[in-house]
């Protein structure tokens, strides 16, 4: 296109149409290339010849619109809609009338979740013969934590939710926030600083806290470097990253993965009130007891003083006991047995008369029977 | 002796229980055991009910915060 200028007091000046005209073409020599983007606020009709809609950087924001004749966009039954990372094969172009700068698009190729799957998955196959997922590596979590490192977006939601349950269920706990990226550029590197400075301030369990997200919000956490770091962290980390379905590849290298904010306070924090209770019951039992052993101590004095004030008067009937019996065997050796039997003693006042030549006629004796004495005098 | 941590002072005192209740104490030791179960209670006691914890923020080593959402 010619591009005539005006020659006004020896000035060129250029009409807008003409300059946009400039612009236009100096634009159009430009090569055709390839653009990747989200597709945002996508524009389509029927009774218009193009669709438009604008790319957005997801890193920065950065836009830039886009227009493709309908018929070419319609053949390639892509079914778009916003939000959608896509590649755009196209060259820029100004339409001359507003000046305005736009991509005219020939082709389009959805990219984004298939592509990074793969790269996912390949990632995942490498850490895993590598051992990183291993189950011998996993580490037992503290029961009474001293100090609870969390990694965690300042998106308030999954923060709260954390600190939330942490703290309801177990009021003394200490916990250490830091707040990090958790998505775009710099979120890599923001978090992998954090569970390294919180390990290194005493945090004794970390928990890594992320709300759910779109599939490219929760892909820092399947970073390498990410997947690294918390394999390598010195103290066992928890991992409460997206919902249930969501499986980012630092879950599999953490210690423990929770599903929810609660599921990983109920992971790092012993229950309160189960804790006080356990107290108050040993409590109880120390008293308990104490006191039973106490008196059994007790008893057994008892017993043995009732013994001991016993022991006197058994000594004593013990002893009666063997003189009667001593006393019962004597009787069966008196001389009143043979008397019994008919015999007598004869004496002569205290001297027994053993034989005839003691007795002297006339003498006066006395005989012992069985019954008694009588007096008898000796004949010639 | 330092001062032991709950988990350490909740097992001896159960320990401690279990002792009494087996009835093995002596009777020297049980006032001995009873008093040092009641400190270890009051010790868990302490750790459970006088202290609040602390929640704190690591101060961010990035440059410019990130905008919320």
């Amino acid at each position: 296109m010619k591009v005539a200028a005006t020659e006004i007091d020896g000035r060129k000046v250029y009409s807008v149409r003409a300059f946009n005209g400039g612009v236009a073409s100096y634009l159009g020599k430009l090569p055709t290339l390839w653009i990747e983007g989200e597709i945002t606020e996508l524009r389509r009709q029927e009774r218009w010849a193009s669709v438009f809609f604008t790319l957005k950087d997801p890193e920065d924001g950065a836009c830039l619109p886009v227009q493709m004749p309908r018929g070419q966009f319609d053949v390639l039954e892509l079914g778009l809609s916003d939000g959608e990372r896509v590649h755009v094969f196209g060259r820029p172009e100004l339409y001359a009338q507003r000046a305005e700068l736009r991509l005219k698009a020939l082709t389009i190729e959805r990219y984004g979740v298939g592509a990074h799957l793969a790269a996912l998955e390949r990632l995942k196959r490498t850490l895993a013969t590598e051992g990183l997922f291993d189950d011998s590596r996993k580490r037992a979590l503290p029961r009474y934590p001293r100090l609870i490192g969390l990694v965690t977006g300042n998106d308030a939601a999954a923060k709260r939710d954390v600190l939330t349950h942490i703290t309801q269920r177990f009021p003394p706990a200490n916990v250490l926030v830091a707040e990090t990226y958790v998505q775009g550029p710099r979120a890599v590197a923001s978090i992998c600083t954090a569970i390294g400075d919180l390990s290194h301030r005493g945090a004794d369990v970390i928990v890594l806290a992320r709300g759910g997200g779109s599939f490219e919000d929760l892909l820092p956490f399947s970073d390498e470097r990410v997947v690294r770091a918390v394999a390598a962290c010195q103290v066992p980390v928890v991992s409460a990253v997206g919902h249930e379905q969501d499986t980012p590849l630092c879950d599999l290298a953490a210690d423990v993965r929770a599903s929810t904010p609660t599921a990983a306070a109920r992971l790092v924090v012993p229950d309160f009130a189960e804790l006080r209770e356990r107290l108050e019951r040993g409590r109880t039992n120390l008293r308990r007891g104490a006191q039973r052993a106490a008196d059994r101590h007790v008893e057994r004095l008892t017993a043995t003083r009732d013994r001991l004030s016993r022991a006197p008067a058994l000594a004593l009937e013990r002893k009666r006991a063997r003189l009667d019996n001593a006393h019962a065997r004597l009787g069966t050796l008196s001389p009143l047995a043979t008397l019994d039997r008919g015999y007598a003693i004869v004496r002569r006042g205290d001297t027994v008369i053993r034989a005839a030549a003691q007795v002297s006629s006339g003498e006066r004796l006395s005989v012992r029977v069985a019954d008694g004495t009588f007096p008898v005098t000796a004949d010639e | 002796m330092s001062e032991p941590t709950f988990e350490e002072a909740q097992r001896e005192l159960e320990s401690i229980v279990e002792r009494l209740e087996r009835g093995d104490a002596g009777i020297d030791e049980l006032t001995e055991l009873w008093e040092r179960g009641e400190e270890l209670y009051r010790i868990c006691a302490a750790k459970l009910d006088g202290v609040r914890g602390k929640i704190e923020e690591l101060a961010r080593s990035g440059d410019t915060p990130p905008e919320s959402g």
